[in-house]
């Protein structure tokens, strides 16, 4: 598990987080939702201890991290964070060399699942590929913990649909996901737990599934209704 | 496999009311093999978590059956199988009658209505939603 715990966050004297609280399940799929700026990325930053934290405490199963964990909990970031110069081939290489937990079977796999060609030239591909490399060489890590950060923005509707067969596929089973999205749309049917975020707090975190069986509603309404009592609040 | 999925009732739900209607439609025959729950997931593009509780909720109605280290089945028994058909025509029925109540219809102007419309929408069916 996952225990992020009244997390406080300032960049100069601007706060960005300001008591965030959540916990993300191994075998569930935890998605952080808000609008652009709440502060979703520096979360993620927090958990792989990227970035300081001014105040609470982050876990992972119990422990804070530390250079071992790096093992047992990957970052996929927004953008892919490898030299455009290099091919496919060359990034798992590289991967390979850095961590134990690389698994090239299920990078192989990965590679057939995306249709991808590893000579290709990282530089060379396009945004959709380019998103699929990302997303494999985190993903061929033998690693519990998944972070992604917005895997789904500026795609299209095509390799959009082919990263969410990801999240049903064995590729994901059994690993704790957390996934940061502003469009819910395209994963509404694939996520466990929602936590929306609004200014630096969470606003409501719930179980997809019990919103929709208990009162009835979709993801989105939930969202709505948590938007507009915000906004009441504000204007009072 | 089709299904659309809507986003307010419970997913597993959607999906034991789906096996519901191919049994009853015959689609899935007592005793016939099933997807996995994995393959059910990605199938129907759900969280392989809702597709294995859809398959709890089927097993618990007798729906379908696991053997150890055998795909899970249909069921075989006739009873229940006579009553998934039953219980999906009276809950269509008892929607419509909720709905126009209301309106107080005549009874037999109602059933000529429904006589109607039913024959001319199963000829155009693919308009179902």
């Amino acid at each position: 598990m996952i225990e992020v715990k009244a997390v406080e966050k300032k960049y100069g004297r601007k706060k960005i987080l300001k008591g965030v609280s959540f916990t993300a399940n191994k075998g569930e799929i935890t998605c952080l939702i808000g609008i652009n700026g709440v502060g979703k990325t520096t979360i993620l930053n927090a958990i792989m201890a990227l970035t300081p934290i001014d105040k609470g405490q982050i876990l992972i199963d119990g422990e804070p991290i530390k250079e071992k964990s790096f093992e047992k909990i990957t970052f996929i970031p927004d953008a892919i964070a490898m030299v455009p110069n290099m091919t496919i081939e060359e990034a798992m290489t590289f991967m390979n060399d850095f961590y134990t937990s690389w698994n090239q079977g299920r990078a192989t796999e990965l590679l057939e699942f995306f249709r991808l060609n590893k000579s290709d030239k990282i530089s060379s591909l396009s945004k959709g590929n380019t998103a699929k490399v990302n997303l494999l060489l985190g993903l061929a890590l033998d690693v519990d913990y998944v972070l992604m950060d917005e895997p789904f923005s500026g795609i299209d509707i095509f390799s959009r649909e082919e990263i969410a067969n990801v999240f049903t596929s064995h590729l994901i089973e059994n690993r704790g996901v957390i996934i940061t999205t502003h469009e819910i749309g395209d994963i509404e049917h694939l996520i466990d737990k929602v936590v929306l975020l609004d200014d630096g707090i969470v606003t409501k975190a719930f179980n997809a599934e019990e919103a929709r069986e208990n009162e009835g509603k979709s993801v989105i309404d939930v969202m709505r209704e948590v938007y507009q009592n915000e906004k009441l609040l504000k204007t009072r | 496999m089709k299904l659309k999925l809507n986003n307010r009732d419970p997913v597993y739900l959607q999906i034991v009311r789906y096996f519901k209607e191919q049994i009853s439609i015959g689609e899935l025959d007592p005793g016939e093999e099933i997807p996995s729950r994995r393959e059910l997931a990605n199938m129907l593009k759900v969280n392989p978590n809702t597709a294995q509780r859809a398959y709890k909720e089927m097993e618990e109605q007798g729906l379908i059956y696991t053997e150890r280290n055998h795909p899970s089945r249909i069921t075989t028994d006739k009873q229940i199988l006579g009553k998934v058909r039953e219980e999906l025509i009276l809950d269509a029925v008892d929607t419509f009658v909720t709905s126009v109540s209301p309106i107080n219809v005549p009874v037999e102007e109602l059933l000529e209505l429904v006589r109607d419309k039913y024959t001319t929408s199963s000829v155009k069916e693919d308009t179902h939603d």
